[in-house]
Formats: structure tokens, sequence, C-alpha cells
């Protein structure tokens, strides 16, 4: 079994869109973060997660998504997150992640924030 | 409804917890919980069983069990790992311990919010160092 399968990966105007297909405990967190070292490691630089589809996130997963955004921005990059159903959000408040992270109500306006 | 305990022994890998918390929605929905309340139920549970499992079996073949008890006003949920055996006697939840996760905890880290997040979301939380080395986790939401 492997969730990478349900992150799909398209590419609008040199941005990565990386939609989510999944709900994001502790085993996808893992394959989450795998997905997103590889763009780091190929080098991409601006990167919009679209969590439309998701209906429940762990502090591993938002970990993962803190840790990779903070990585971009050092190249001049940035990964941004769009489409957040109300718990994702509030898990993201508690955290204090929707101060790190760029947060947008649809990909649309993540992308035109680039 | 009347008090009742449902047992389960899950593998330490992380596989299992997806379905351990589809689970305990639908419990804590039939029970009478608030959408937003529910997620927060599964959100504690996934949190606890990641640690648990992350952190609290050095030997994976043991398992991680979850004792659910369902009490007329609430719903418990009681995780209980095997710990490291390497570590000895000493139990890492020491009062030192958890003030230094506490503080370094920012909104800006990648880890170190599992405890806190358990802790903000269930009405009662407790960790105890348990008889095998390991640490039971407990959380009770009120209903
Ligand atoms: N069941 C456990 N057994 C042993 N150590 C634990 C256990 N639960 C937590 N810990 C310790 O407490 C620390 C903090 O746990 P916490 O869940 O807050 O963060 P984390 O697991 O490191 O990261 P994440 O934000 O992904 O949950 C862990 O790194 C670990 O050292
Ligand atoms: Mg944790």
């Amino acid at each position: 079994m492997d969730s990478t399968k349900l992150m799909k990966l398209r590419e609008e105007s040199g941005i990565k869109i990386l939609e989510i297909k999944t709900d994001l405990s502790s085993y996808a967190a893992s394959d989450l973060r795998k997905v997103l070292e590889d763009l780091l490691a190929e080098k991409v630089e601006r990167v919009v997660v679209n969590l439309s589809e998701v209906s429940h996130i762990n502090s591993t997963a938002v970990g993962a998504l803190v840790g990779v955004a903070k990585r971009l921005r050092q190249n001049g990059g940035d990964l941004k997150i769009c489409a957040l159903a109300d718990n994702l959000t509030r898990t993201f408040n508690l955290i204090g992640a929707s101060s790190v992270v760029e947060i947008y109500e649809s990909e649309n306006s993540a992308l035109a924030a680039f | 409804m009347a008090k009742s305990d449902i047992k389960f022994k899950i593998p330490s890998t992380v596989f299992y917890i997806e379905p351990i918390r589809a689970f305990i929605g639908n419990l804590a929905q039939s029970l009478g919980f608030s959408r937003k309340r529910v997620a927060d139920i599964q959100l504690v549970l996934d949190e606890i069983c990641s640690n648990a499992i992350h952190h609290g079996s050095v030997d994976a073949t043991v398992g991680v069990k979850l004792q659910i008890r369902i009490d007329t006003h609430s719903l418990e949920i009681l995780v209980r790992d095997t710990g490291s055996p390497q570590a000895g006697e000493k139990s890492w939840l020491t009062q030192e311990r958890l003030s230094e996760i506490e503080e370094n905890r920012s909104p800006s880290s990648e880890r170190g919010h599992g405890i806190f997040i358990a802790k903000s979301l269930a009405d009662t939380h407790e960790m105890h160092p348990n008889s095998v080395g390991g640490t039971d986790v407990r959380v009770v939401f009120g209903l």
C-alpha cells in the first residue's frame, strides 16, 4: 500500500500543484514528506498544496508542510496551501502554523499570490 | 448509555491508525458528539497513537493497546505502549522533559505539536509511566 498514488502532481505556469486525495494521519504524512522532499531535490521553487479533498490532518503532516515551506523560502521560492476544510483550519490555527504558511481559499488565489 | 469498554490491540505501525481513527469517528458520532468534537477526538486519537508507535514502541512486535470507555456523559480513550526496554527503569516522562517539550514548541517548528494538541483539545489529558516501562495516555471527552 502506498498513499503517494493519492497525491497527484501537475504544473501550471511554472508552479507545481500537489493535490492530496487522502486523509493525512501519520501513515500518509510520511508519504507527503517524501513527495515534498522529492520536489526539493528536483529544485522546484514554487508549490501549491491543494487540500480540498482532505478531511483530517495531524501534526506530523502540518510539520512537513511548514518545514518544506521554510526551506523553499530560503531559495526564494514558497509553498502555499489552499482549500482547507474548517477542522483543518482549526488544526493549523491551534499549532500556529497559519502564521507560518500562507493559506488561500482556492487554488486560483494561491496560484495568483505567486 | 451504560458504562462499557471496547478494547483493541494494534500492531505498532502507523498504517493501523487510519482505520482506528475511522472507528472512533463513527463511535463518537453515534454517541452524539458534534461534528467539530468528532474531528477533535479523531485528531487526539491520531496524535496519541502516533506517539505510542513512533516513540513508545521500540519493540514493534508487542503492539499498542487501546481501551475505549463509553460512559453516560463521556468518551474516554486509554492508549498503552511498551516503551523502550533499553531505557531501563527510568521513564522519559519527567517534569523537566515535559517543560522542555513545551518550551521548544513554536508555530514554525516541524515537530513537537502532538502532546500540545492532545492537551488542548481533550477535556482531561493525563500521561503516566506504566508497569511495563511504557507510557499510558488517558484522554476524556465530555458529552
Ligand atoms: N508514548 C511516548 N513514549 C515515549 N516518548 C514519547 C511518547 N509520546 C511523546 N513522547 C516524547 O515527547 C516528545 C513530544 O511529542 P509530541 O507528540 O508533542 O511531538 P513529536 O511526536 O516529536 O512531533 P509531532 O508534532 O509530529 O507529534 C516526543 O518527541 C517524544 O520524545
Ligand atoms: Mg507526536
